[in-house]
């Protein structure tokens, strides 16, 4: 697409008039040169890198736009995911081209040239003039894309065929720099054929490596890397439609079939997913995802259609969805199930594995854990969190030890009288309610931990020195109520109840 | 199609459409309140709520404390699950009450609704011995469907009606849970100003196909009794003689 910033910016924003010349304009070494030129300003004899005043003198009618090459290539990047409904190999080729892999996809179209026309109609409709090149290697095809002597928009280079097609073009068409052109020109070697007469050895000592590797890239002797925007996934399943869908019902249909074509895949390769994702490619271009995650490698179609099924009221289908993708992300072998003769009595991890994936997807993973042991006297650092399958954290009873059942995330301050500052509180005001206290046991000092310590201003008051008291109202409510600090006036604390 | 077809279909749904055969049950192991109880104890495999007034009703200690007693009584080794949207239940707690925390799986939620969602998931996946949820509304139809999920998989689900501090509901709606707790602290034996053992007043306030019933009840105390919670008192202002009451399973 030659002219790539001044149709995006056409689409996007409309800053002229369609009939109007439109260029953009960026600053070089001081100076206001075009950075692109619509077609018609081209037509009028404007060329990038004209001076701005000069393009002015030319043509007087002409609307400029300061260059924005960000947004060019964000745009450029829609496009390409715009054309994952041709192939799923497609990457945009800053500033103004794309690659696409249709290796094994041109049949769904027929033949390689209806896809190419396909795709060519597509562009037109929207107002992108383009050219579309069809070749062997990524090289080629990049080349004759862009070669003025490609009058049709749409060139299919049959295989095998790039010598010939390449030996008349201009070697700038190689991918190679302005500075490297000149120099080839310099010598003389101004088509691709030329080049490749050219004794090998003596052209890399003299121009370094790349016009070697990109002539063999174009021919096909070596490979081109295309830094795919999607890498190709070995376990992904694709669906497209005839006609977009929109309704919940075949959204769901299609998924559950996705996960069926998946799991099969999975299940013959003895492998299980751990995190899925579908996307819906809509037909305006967007491309909304959902994902899931799973405790334990799944391949089980149901489970996944399930787990996916509760998220999909978040996909807005728009005006209709025209391909879904299916993806595992992540895999792993599964273990082979092996009783041992002492689990046979336990019970099945899967059920409680698909209860946990239900909930983590739902809800979030950290919002689901099994409460182990920690070794602290702290209250509230004497329990850590495991992941919800983790083995059974072992506890262990210890009677002299009486904690409450219901600890406050934070103390709450609480107004206490007692009648001597070392003894319980013989009253108390807690959430504006008046507590007798009726018996007492305590003190029980818990001390900060001095090795985790912080500067003094930081420390909130709580974490001093704390004396616990275990407290039974008049009504026979329980509390677990505390005084913190040494010295100075006793600042009483309520950090639990009791059942 | 021919008769006998037809029939097996009508008798398939006949037997869908009868309750379904229990679980088994629990029993507390006192006459006096297993004798309220249908079948003699508290039923497995289906829903029971538990109450409180008063600031219980936004703290849920002593709520806790009795579901915990029953939970380290309840048969299977599948894992127990507390489903709440406050974090401060505290496992160390629940020792106290001869419960190991390990068999929790513990998950916090973001409000009732979710609460009640994530309940019902769990028990119709069959992965739990029972579930334990934290709501304040438990409407009829959410009750009805976890009461059905419970029934379906044996899974015995227990709802501690809890509400944010402030937000109290003077309200008391009927909810198809077989069971009805409300459960309040009362003052233990305290022995020169120590506290003793806690002790509860426990009020069945509603059973299905049982009568109501009010004790005090005595949580731990000697370890190796039959049942963590022990009756030391019946209360005489709970219900009529049982004899007088009609429909009375048993």
């Amino acid at each position: 697409m030659p002219s790539w910033p001044t149709l995006r910016l056409r689409r996007q924003s409309a800053p002229a008039a369609p009939d109007k010349p439109l260029a953009t304009v960026e600053t070089q070494h001081g100076q206001r040169r075009l950075a692109a030129v619509c077609p018609r300003a081209a037509a009028m004899g404007l060329r990038v890198d004209m001076a701005l005043a000069e393009a002015r003198a030319i043509c007087p009618e002409l609307t400029v736009v300061e260059a924005d090459p960000e947004a060019d290539r964000a745009a450029l990047a829609a496009l390409a995911a715009w054309c994952e409904r041709y192939t799923p190999l497609a990457a945009p080729d800053p500033p103004d081209g794309l690659f696409l892999d249709i290796a094994g996809c041109a049949h769904l179209f027929g033949t390689e040239a209806a896809l190419a026309e396909d795709l060519s109609l597509r562009l037109q409709r929207n107002g992108l003039a383009h050219r579309i090149a069809v070749a062997g290697t990524a090289g080629a095809a990049w080349a004759l894309a862009r070669s003025a002597t490609a009058g049709a928009p749409c060139t299919v280079l049959p295989a095998g065929a790039e010598r010939q097609a390449l030996a008349m073009l201009p070697v700038a068409l190689l991918r190679l720099d302005a500075r490297m052109v000149a120099g080839l020109r310099r010598v003389g070697l101004k088509r691709i054929g030329e080049l490749a007469r050219q004794p090998r050895a003596e052209l890399s000592a003299r121009f370094g490596p790349l016009p070697v590797l990109r002539l063999d890239q174009a021919y096909g002797a070596a490979e081109a890397a295309i830094a795919w925007p999607r890498p190709p996934a070995p376990w992904a399943e694709r669906l497209a439609f005839a006609e977009p869908i929109g309704t919940p019902e075949d959204l769901s249909r299609a998924l559950a079939e996705l996960a069926r074509r998946l799991c099969a895949r999975l299940e013959a390769g003895q492998r299980g997913g751990h995190r899925f994702a579908a996307s819906f490619l809509r037909v305006d271009g967007q491309r909304p995802a959902i994902a899931i995650a799973t405790a334990l490698p799944l391949h089980d179609a149901e489970r996944i259609a399930k787990l996916l099924g509760e998220k999909l009221d978040t996909v807005a289908p728009g005006f209709g969805i025209d391909a879904m993708v299916l993806e595992a992300e992540e895999t792993a072998p599964l273990r082979p199930p092996q009783a041992a003769l002492a689990d046979l009595g336990k019970p099945q991890d899967t059920e409680l594995a698909a209860a946990i994936d239900q909930l983590a997807n739902r809800l979030g993973s950290a919002r689901l854990w099994r409460a182990a042991p920690h070794a602290s006297h702290v209250p509230e650092r004497t329990v850590r969190r495991l992941p919800p399958l983790a083995a059974r954290p072992a506890w262990e009873s210890d009677p002299a030890v009486e904690r409450p059942i219901r600890l406050l995330r934070r103390p709450e301050p609480i107004e206490a009288t007692a009648l001597v500052p070392d003894d319980p509180p013989i009253l108390f005001r807690w959430r504006g309610a008046l507590h007798r206290v009726r018996a007492a046991t305590g003190p029980e000092r818990i001390a900060a931990e001095w090795w985790r310590r912080t500067p003094q201003e930081q420390r909130p008051e709580t974490d001093l020195v704390r004396d616990y008291y275990r407290v039974e109202d008049n009504n026979g409510a329980r509390f677990w109520i505390f005084r913190a600090g040494l010295e100075g006036m006793p600042r009483w604390f309520l950090h639990g109840l009791f059942g | 199609m021919p008769a006998p077809a037809s029939l097996a279909v009508l008798r398939a749904r006949l037997h869908a459409l009868q309750p379904q055969a229990g679980h088994g049950v629990l029993p507390f192991g006192d006459p006096r309140v297993d004798a309220c109880l249908p079948e003699g104890g508290l039923a497995l495999g289906a829903l029971h709520e538990v109450g409180a007034a008063g600031i219980e009703a936004e703290t849920g200690a002593v709520a806790a404390g009795f579901i915990a007693c029953l939970l380290a009584r309840l048969p299977g080794i599948k894992p127990l699950f507390w489903i709440a949207p406050a974090c401060d239940l505290h496992a160390p707690g629940l020792l106290a009450y001869g419960l190991d925390p390990g068999r929790l799986v513990l998950v916090q939620t973001r409000d009732d609704a979710e609460t009640l969602a994530a309940m019902e998931a769990v028990l119709r996946e069959g992965a739990a011995t029972a579930v334990v949820a934290e709501a304040g509304r438990l409407g009829r139809i959410a009750s009805r469907r976890l009461q059905l999920a419970c029934l379906k998989r044996g899974t015995t689900g227990f709802v501690l009606r809890r509400w944010p501090h402030g937000r109290t509901a003077a309200v008391q709606e009927a909810t198809a849970a077989v069971t009805r707790w409300q459960v309040a602290p009362a003052p233990s034996t305290a022995a020169h100003r120590e506290p003793g053992p806690p002790r509860w007043r426990v009020e069945l306030a509603h059973a299905r196909g049982g009568i109501e019933g009010a004790w005090i009840m005595q949580a731990g105390g000697s370890s190796d009794a039959a049942h963590p919670l022990r009756v030391v008192a019946e209360l005489a202002d709970a219900a009529p003689a049982p004899a007088v009451r009609p429909g009375r399973a048993g």
